[in-house]
């Protein structure tokens, strides 16, 4: 009979009260694995809704925007500029958390996030004065459909960068321990990246 | 054999405690005003917003209804504790250090609240799936009684639809892929030599959003109009347009969806960066194989399954317009969202159930698998292959024609790997010692039903054939081939395989064995002849029938109450047996995985120490094969180094003939 496993009888300690240490089988770190792959579903959310984009583009070959409307290039141009900029604080942020500069660190995530907060306001503010509403055409379904679904995202963003505010401010994180900042991080540049194509296809395109 | 069982620490005696700390602690007490409170802010927030925007009227039970549908359940989880830790953890508190306590069940008590051991969740997962499947079941029932004969017997046509709308729904979201995920919860961390799975607290929760997306399902029958009609498509517009059931659905859905993608991210967090010392991916059993392969289709699709039904509730709720045509929507657009997402979502149906069969096969064969790297690349053929194909659900949908043909051919092709499995498969039994108890059972039912409902897959895949079965019960006959005959056979054999393992008791042979056949002959007298009432052209999802096809129906409806009293068996076999069935050794099955190599059911902790990989995990029949080693204690200090001395120590120990041997880590 082939044997099932060779045990080795073994002393066993009862006051062994935790899980063995699990042996890591990859030098990826588990948090940013799960905050990658994560990010490739979102990836794919958004490709769905790209899709209803498409059809209206390219299978129904309708005007865009709806005729009669148009859509504040500029606007949503500076927007980009201003969200992409925080791209970069983030950054910042995270080379200090990296180097102990607290101070850096604590700048950069609180300007991270009132960037991101202009952006939002800024959106709604571009909501209101746009002159269309989603129930008014397809084409305003899908522009408020997308750029809502990347709105959701970034208030998504906020929400962690908030926390990580919140926990920096607190005194947490240190140069060994900033995953609470990287993690975040990777999420803020992954909606950063995301305004960049949406504002490329539905203001651009 | 086995890690010593871990004493388990005196359960936490419920000591009297006053009402406010039980108002406070997360648990069912705090469920009792979190859940009415959560309600009242959607109430309220919906109310005060129509009043401030000025609609009439201000009270709208419509679109309080659809706010508390998404608010509501997560007031119940920050009742119930699920996300306590986060907040805790958000508000830069400190975070109560992991004690432990929430691993291990001492009591019934435990399945219900928010534990994070993977062993409790799976069996929280396999339970509340097979709730559900017996709900599905209730109403499979109810619809062969009402086509017992022609004409109306007892419901309307539209209780017709609500009936078959949620019993796909139930079985598709809630039996069939979530019971494989509870399976693979609890055996995968074990089979891969982990303490658990990467993330524990968000398989908690994961597992939480389950009945959630269910008893939402349910209670779509007490909604204004009944429940959803739509089918578990639910095609657009029609799901636009229908009463409020369907946003029911809708929103299940979505709970459902979040729960699947959470634990497909963390099934392969966890076979990515948590497998033991040694095991390289072509030392993985094929289930941790197929669960991988799945996880990745699920990471991939499910957002589209999601989306589709977040535009059809922004449709619904606010008025949208992607599916109207009349302002530019597009119908067609909603089925090739929902398809890109269904039509891998049958595979990820189908996978972790190869797995399964690979497992039992090789077992009960006691031989190696056949071809086992083909078998994983297989398996990734299918995950790449199963985004191909999608709009072969559609040909008769009125989309462009061409499209067409290449997806007929990717369809032909999608069952080469598939054909590779089966082959496999038929290959290891080939002088194999075979053992033929009720999970081999199972799975000869697979491999003979599984192939019969993929031959009227490729049939399908043909363009004619097709459109002149197309809506027909042909296709009602060839699914219930792949998910009945396919899927939940390898469930059934699944759930009789670990059972030793989850339970610590064994089941009754003899009831498992009544149970197969029952089971099996059962479903072939219900399902065969919806072959033959498809190609006459008998319309599926329909109340009512030409009188012509009576016969037929009543046999079918007869055979259908006979196959569903066999699931009783079933139900008597595994609830006697966990309540005092015999006691089950560590490895009834003389298996090599690493889950039979600790007690049944498992510590606390799976091991005391991570055991060390040395060969493959099917080395059944080779002399001294061994596929994994259990360190001395020595190095248990050293962690899970995996070095030299695990090999020394085995006694030849050595891996078999035939296994590659490579360093101990890639």
């Amino acid at each position: 009979m082939e044997a099932a496993s060779v045990s080795i009888p073994v002393e066993h300690d009862d006051h062994h009260h935790g899980p063995p240490e699990a042996n890591r089988s990859s030098r990826v770190d588990p948090q940013l694995l799960g905050m990658l792959l994560f990010i490739i579903s979102e990836v794919m959310l958004f490709a769905a809704f790209f899709t209803a984009y498409f059809f209206l583009r390219v299978v129904n070959h309708d005007a865009w925007p709806a005729k009669g409307t148009s859509l504040p290039i500029p606007v949503a141009g500076t927007n980009a500029a201003i969200l992409l900029s925080s791209s970069l604080t983030m950054h910042w942020a995270l080379t200090s958390a990296k180097g102990g500069n607290r101070r850096g660190m604590k700048t950069g995530l609180l300007m991270t996030f009132l960037l991101g907060m202009t952006f939002l306001t800024v959106q709604i503010n571009e909501y209101v004065h746009i002159g269309f509403a989603p129930h008014d055409t397809a084409q305003g379904s899908i522009f408020y459909g997308l750029t809502g679904l990347h709105g959701a995202h970034v208030f998504i963003g906020l929400t962690l960068l908030l926390f990580a505010n919140v926990r920096a401010f607190r005194g947490h994180f240190s140069p060994e321990a900033h995953r609470g900042v990287e993690i975040p991080g990777i999420y803020w540049h992954f909606v950063d990246i995301m305004w960049v194509v949406v504002y490329s296809t539905v203001y651009l395109l | 054999m086995s890690t010593a069982v871990l004493q388990h620490p005196p359960p936490t005696t419920p000591q009297r405690r006053p009402l406010a700390a039980k108002l406070k602690a997360p648990g069912w007490y705090r469920v009792l005003w979190t859940t009415p409170l959560g309600f009242g802010l959607c109430y309220g927030l919906v109310t005060g917003i129509r009043a401030v925007s000025g609609y009439t009227p201000v009270l709208s039970g419509k679109a309080i209804t659809t706010t508390s549908l998404i608010g509501v359940p997560f007031a119940f989880l920050i009742g119930l504790g699920a996300f306590d830790y986060w907040f805790y953890w958000a508000a830069g508190r400190r975070t109560r250090p992991e004690d432990h306590s929430g691993h291990g069940a001492h009591s019934w008590r435990d399945y219900f609240r928010v534990n994070t051991d993977h062993k409790v969740i799976g069996i929280q997962y396999v339970v509340n799936s097979f709730f559900f499947f017996l709900v599905g079941g209730l109403l499979a029932e109810l619809m062969r009684a009402e086509l017992a004969s022609p004409g109306a017997q007892f419901m309307s046509a539209n209780s017709f639809n609500e009936l078959f709308s949620v019993h796909a729904s139930l079985l598709i979201f809630l039996f069939i892929i979530p019971v494989f995920a509870g399976l693979a919860n609890f055996v995968l961390p074990l089979m891969i030599g982990a303490p658990d799975m990467a993330f524990p607290r968000l398989n908690a929760l994961s597992f939480w959003l389950l009945p959630i997306a269910g008893i939402m399902m349910v209670a779509s029958f007490l909604a204004p109009g009944g429940a959803f009609s739509t089918g578990w498509t639910a095609y657009a517009p029609l799901s636009t347009n229908v009463p409020l059931g369907q946003t029911f659905f809708t929103i299940a859905v979505q709970f459902a969806g979040a729960s699947s993608i959470a634990t497909a991210l963390n099934f392969l967090v966890t076979i990515i960066t948590m497998r033991a010392p040694g095991m390289s991916f072509f030392r993985m059993p094929l289930l941790v194989w197929a669960n991988f392969s799945t996880s990745l289709l699920v990471v991939i699709a499910t957002p589209f399954i999601a989306a589709s039904q977040f535009l059809v509730l922004l449709d619904r709720a606010l008025g949208f317009h992607f599916f109207d045509a009349g302002s530019g929507g597009n119908v067609v657009m909603y089925q090739h969202i929902f398809w890109f997402y269904s039509h891998p979502a049958v595979y990820i149906m189908m996978l972790p159930g190869f797995g399964i069969v690979s497992e039992v096969l090789s077992v009960k064969a006691r031989k190696p698998i056949f071809g086992y790297r083909m078998m994983a690349f297989s398996l990734l053929a299918i995950v790449v292959l199963g985004f191909t194909v999608w709009a072969h659900h559609m040909f008769t949908s009125g989309m462009q024609a061409w499209i067409r043909i290449p997806m007929m051919i990717t369809t032909a092709i999608i069952a080469v790997p598939t054909g590779i499995k089966i082959f496999s498969w038929l290959a290891t039994l080939w002088r194999g010692i075979l053992r033929v108890d009720t999970p081999m059972l199972f799975v000869y039912g697979f491999l003979t039903m599984f192939t019969l409902g993929g031959i009227s897959g490729v049939m399908l895949a043909m363009i004619p054939i097709d459109i002149h079965v197309s809506g027909t019960y042909f296709i009602v006959a060839h699914i219930h081939y792949v998910l009945f005959g396919g899927s939940l056979f390898t469930i059934f054999a699944g759930v009789y395989y670990w059972f030793p393992k989850m339970t610590g008791r064994m089941y009754d042979e003899t009831l498992g064995k009544l149970h197969f056949w029952l089971t099996f002959i059962g479903f072939n007298l219900t399902f065969g002849p919806m072959h033959i009432l498809g190609l006459q052209g008998m319309p599926r999802r329909v109340a009512d029938y030409a009188s012509k096809f009576a016969g037929l129906n009543l046999f079918i409806s007869i055979a259908a109450f006979a196959l569903g009293l066999s699931t009783f068996v079933f139900l008597y076999n595994v609830i006697s047996s966990w309540r005092g069935g015999p006691r089950a050794g560590a490895n009834p099955w003389r298996a090599l995985t690493l889950e039979w190599q600790v007690s049944s059911p498992p510590p606390v902790f799976n091991f005391d120490t991570i055991p060390t990989v040395v060969g493959g995990p099917y080395e059944y029949g080779v002399q001294d094969a061994v596929h994994g080693i259990f360190q001395p204690a020595v190095s248990a200090g050293g962690g899970s180094g995996g070095s030299g001395g695990a090999a020394g120590v085995g006694g030849g120990g050595d891996g078999p003939a035939g296994t590659a041997h490579g360093p101990a880590r890639e």
